[in-house]
């Protein structure tokens, strides 16, 4: 269990290789890619390949015709779909496109109608308190009139034009007044273009609509009818050249996807003197696979180096775990992957973890309904979760039978304790208050030296001897720490007088001076010089570093404390879960013997589901807080194998 | 403390107001449509415009009248916050109608100047009419400037205008006349940012209102050398001129090629390189949304968050007219999706 293993490749070929080059990173599914170059610098005349994605605007184009031909856009297999280019998927949308034309256009001309005799309709509707013969009106021979309707805020506009017309208003709403206009026929012209101006919109009466509003509108509605019969009938010769033509869409769509994505790659790809140039990491447990891939390309070699040869690249994290720790990667994952080269704390968390919720959350039968429930979720919906739980109920089983509980019935198992001759078991949590809260205190303090240790290998392995030996989490913080731990339980609980001053001086005054002036220590140890700061440009005068450093102190002996009294919640829940079961168990002893069962089982289940969730929270607070926050980095890079996504972009 | 806690829940109504607003896979679902009554149609099934646009024939509805409603929405979406707790009762939050008279006195004059005597009405927004204080409609009637001028004796609009000089063939210098507005306009609301507010408010409200100035300038400037080949000193003759703002522009302004601008914006404003054939405008006013969603998320202050909330309404309606003009034009959905101005 550690961290994976990299390499760092570097991919040069021909350019008339470097898509099916690409498309080989792709299927690898192992290539970490990173940009050719990542500053002007360290470019030495390399440039970096950004050109025009010509298959982005094919995409959307193919997108609109599955919108139009109502085909729900997913991947499918294309291998053997033989167009290539921009020009070649052009021409096929073209032909795709053509093929349905006239079926489509028809259908938007017959909506177009409907939506328009609707609407005529509607205004007919407006009109029906006119009362005169349509024909009446638009005979008229010097006078040209409009309807329509006006938007409401450009009705007060009318009266300060002095063009030669009148409008009549027949019903103003809120958005709209719906009116006619009447000018003169020589003014027709301008007056349109006025009115068009203030968006107003005209309704075309047909010429057949004859005599008033009500025959106009049986007349109309007849219409209407029968375009949405022709609006139908290209609906299903649509529907027909749709069945035909998916299969190929499919296909031509998700390659294009495929060539846009490895097109979109190119601009990390650098290019000279007609040659490209890839870089990236490969986990060497892939290496050889990744090797007889590009060697199927004939221009392409690939050169392998150390994972920190080239500065300017940071080596992907892969947390590299046990089938027992897997599920608990996701925590590590979820506070920051640990750098490449340092330290795969899901081990260590997944243990902690474990003992922990056990231990809060302890009974034998309610840690057997979690673990069934962590089987079903990690089969049906996440397996690290699922694995998660199953692990935890695993340990809650564990501790509820040394607690002697199941489903809060505390004494059932006694008799099988009393039968093994066990004689301090079940652990009888209400009689052992003080036990289990001085207990979760060692354990925090257990943990929290734990953390430290590892810290201090961290520290070493990095030759950061700030951090192993002088810092707060190093050899002095543990030796202050430790020393503390021991003297206050030795004098407290043990009445043994530990606390002499060679004692004091050696294991808690020393670490602190040296804890106080950890930076200019590790500056001299590393650099064999005197600095008070880290920074070389820095002026820190004396006065401000024994301020610093003060508040700094201040802070870290404050956080020794408050860290290791944060771990009584641990005790807490000990007591707070057998308490809320003690409730549950009042409440059933107090009702009928009908009621007994549904309390026993509701109440279970309302401890399970609220208790469990807030055990599993608080966990995760001191393993984020007081464990994680004294070795943990968490500034590695994500391991991202390069690949293409299917991601289609439509309603 | 009454007063903070009435303010938050402006901010907070504000706030959720901002979370209704089109996002970039809204801006990329309307790229997909390919004609205006097809994005209408998609507009009116959004949360932001539904209500503004229920009553219209997505069909039928004519582009300018569309862009109108939205700006009503917007506009009336202001006048419900400004109401919500009685904030209009301070003279700061006509700020959005000030804006606008500005806007249709330009249009007037620019009307006026080219003898279009009747565009300036065609394009007047109807729904100002009823919150301004000014007789927008009457106005149309100035069939010169110096009718104009007259009719605007009682307002605070005169004294800008006043000092602009005549054209012997009467027309009247339109940018000179857009500077003193502007300038009158900054100057009213940051004497009264100054008066009506408490330190922090005021503190925040004028930088933004300085950084609104100095963008202003700076876009300008930029132009000025670029298209006209201004000197320094006749483009500072043409900036918004106001006590302690931009003063570190100067600088800028002194820079002798459109290049050099460039690379100063480059350095001290956008802080990325332009690439070729990036317009300025566009990486500028990205940065610009930038920093307004992040006052409008930082601040607890309503007048700034107002404020800041009306100008990214303004940059979501640009964005709608661009994708509604280049789905007009048939450009590229690519080309008009690098165009958009998102975060």
């Amino acid at each position: 269990m550690g961290i994976e293993k990299m390499e760092l490749v570097s991919l040069v070929g021909q350019m008339n290789e470097l898509d099916q080059c690409l498309g080989k990173c792709c299927e690898s599914g192992c290539f970490h890619i990173q940009p050719a170059f990542s500053s002007a610098s360290a470019a030495n005349g390399l440039t970096l390949l950004n050109e025009k994605n010509g298959y982005a605007p094919l995409l959307k184009t193919f997108e609109r015709l599955a919108v139009e031909l109502g085909i729900e856009l997913k991947e499918t297999d294309y291998s053997a779909y033989s167009p290539a280019s921009p020009e070649e998927f052009s021409q096929r949308a073209r032909e795709i496109s053509e093929s349905f034309e006239e079926a489509n256009q028809k259908k938007k001309d017959a909506l177009q109608k409907v939506a328009q005799i609707n609407e005529t309709v509607t205004q007919i509707h407006h009109l029906k308190g006119m009362n005169i013969n349509f024909e009446d009106i638009f005979s008229c021979k010097y006078v040209a009139s409009r309807v329509g309707r006006i938007p409401t805020d450009n009705l007060a506009k009318l009266d300060y034009y002095d063009e030669n017309f009148f409008f009549v208003p027949f019903e103003t709403q809120d958005l709209y007044c719906w009116g006619m206009y009447f000018c003169p026929e020589q003014d027709k012209a301008l007056v349109d273009d006025l009115f068009h101006s203030m968006f107003f919109e005209r309704v075309h009466l047909p010429n057949f609509v004859k005599g008033d509003a009500d025959n106009a509108i049986k007349t109309l509605s007849a219409d209407m009818t029968l375009q949405q019969q022709k609006a139908d009938e290209a609906q299903a010769e649509i529907n027909r050249i749709s069945i035909r033509v998916k299969d190929e869409m499919l296909a031509a769509y998700s390659k294009l996807q495929y060539l846009y994505g490895t097109f979109e790659l190119r601009k990390k790809v650098g290019y000279l003197s007609g040659k490209f140039y890839i870089k990236g990491f490969v986990p060497i447990k892939d290496k050889k696979r990744f090797n007889q891939l590009m060697s199927t390309l004939e221009t392409v070699s690939a050169a392998y180096m150390p994972p920190d040869a080239d500065a300017n690249c940071t080596p992907p994290t892969i947390l590299k775990n046990s089938w027992l720790t897997r599920p608990f990667g996701m925590m590590v994952e979820m506070y920051g992957l640990p750098n490449y080269g340092g330290f795969n704390p899901t081990a260590f968390v997944a243990i902690t973890y474990t003992l922990l919720f056990g231990v809060m959350f302890g009974d034998l039968g309610q840690g057997f309904l979690v673990m069934l429930l962590g089987l079903i979720i990690g089969r049906k919906l996440n397996r690290d979760a699922g694995g998660m739980m199953v692990r935890c109920g695993l340990s809650s089983m564990v501790f509820g039978t040394i607690y002697g509980s199941v489903f809060g019935f505390e004494d059932l198992l006694d008799p099988l304790y009393e039968q093994l001759g066990i004689s301090f078991l079940p652990l009888k949590v209400f009689s052992k208050t003080s036990f289990i809260l001085l207990t979760a205190v060692a354990v925090g303090v257990v943990l929290i030296v734990l953390s430290m240790l590892i810290n201090i290998y961290i520290g070493f392995k990095e030759k950061d001897y700030e951090k192993a030996i002088f810092g707060c989490n190093g050899i002095a913080g543990l030796i202050f720490y430790s020393s503390i731990a021991v003297g206050l339980v030795g004098t407290i609980m043990f009445d043994v007088k530990i606390m002499s001053p060679p004692f004091v001086i050696c294991l808690i005054v020393i670490p602190l001076i040296c804890i106080f002036c950890r930076v200019p220590f590790s500056l001299a140890v590393k650099y064999k010089k005197f600095r008070l700061s880290a920074d070389e440009e820095e002026k820190m005068t004396i006065g401000g570093f024994i301020v610093e450093n003060f508040f700094e102190m201040f802070e870290f002996v404050l956080s020794y404390i408050s860290n290791t009294m944060s771990f009584l919640r641990v005790g807490g829940f000990v007591l707070s879960h057998a308490g809320m079961m003690l409730v549950v168990m009042t409440l059933m002893d107090g009702a009928s013997a009908a009621a007994q069962p549904v309390i026993l089982v509701i109440g279970n289940a309302f401890v399970m589901a609220m208790e469990g969730m807030i055990v599993a929270i608080q966990i995760i607070r001191l393993e984020f807080y007081e464990i994680f926050s004294r070795f943990n980095e968490s500034d590695g890079v994500p391991f991202e194998p390069v690949k293409v996504q299917f991601n289609a972009q439509t309603e | 403390m009454l007063e903070s806690m009435s303010s938050n829940a402006t901010v907070a109504k504000i706030r959720a107001l901002h979370g209704r607003m089109l996002t970039e896979e809204n801006y990329r679902e309307m790229l997909a449509r390919r004609s205006v009554p097809e994005i209408t149609e998609y507009l009116s099934s959004t949360r932001r415009f539904g209500d503004a646009l229920k009553d219209i024939d997505p069909m039928t509805v004519h582009r300018g009248f569309l862009e109108t409603l939205l700006e009503k929405e917007n506009f009336d979406t202001y006048i419900r916050l400004c109401r919500f707790q009685q904030l209009d009762k301070l003279p700061f939050f006509d700020f959005l109608i000030s804006k606008s008279e500005i806007n249709c006195l330009l249009m007037l004059i620019n009307s006026i100047n080219s003898g279009l005597d009747r565009s300036y009405l065609d394009y007047l927004p109807g729904y100002i009419t009823n919150y301004s204080g000014l007789d927008l409609l009457e106005l149309s009637r100035a069939e010169s400037f110096t009718e104009l001028v007259k009719l605007l004796r009682t307002t605070k609009y005169y004294k800008p205008l006043v000092r602009v000089a005549l054209a012997e063939d009467g027309t009247v210098d339109y940018t000179e006349c857009e500077r003193q507005l502007r300038t009158s306009y900054y100057a009213r609301i940051l004497n009264q940012a100054e008066k009506s507010f408490s330190d922090e408010e005021k503190d925040e409200m004028i930088k933004m209102l300085k950084d609104e100035i100095n963008f202003l300038n700076m876009i300008n400037a930029y132009r000025m050398k670029a298209f006209f080949g201004f000197t320094p000193e006749q483009i500072k003759l043409h900036q918004i001129k106001l006590p302690g703002v931009g003063k570190k522009l100067d600088n800028y302004y002194e820079l002798d090629t459109p290049e050099q601008m460039l690379d100063w914006l480059s350095r001290n404003e956008a802080h990325q390189e332009f690439a070729d054939g990036t317009k300025i405008e566009v990486v500028m006013q990205r940065n610009k949304y930038k920093r307004l969603e992040h006052t409008l998320y930082r601040s607890f202050h309503a007048p700034v968050v107002l404020y800041a909330f009306t100008q990214l309404c303004d940059f979501e309606l640009s964005n709608i007219t661009h994708i509604i003009e280049g789905i007009r034009y048939g450009v590229d959905p690519v080309y008009i999706e690098n165009e958009l101005l998102v975060c």
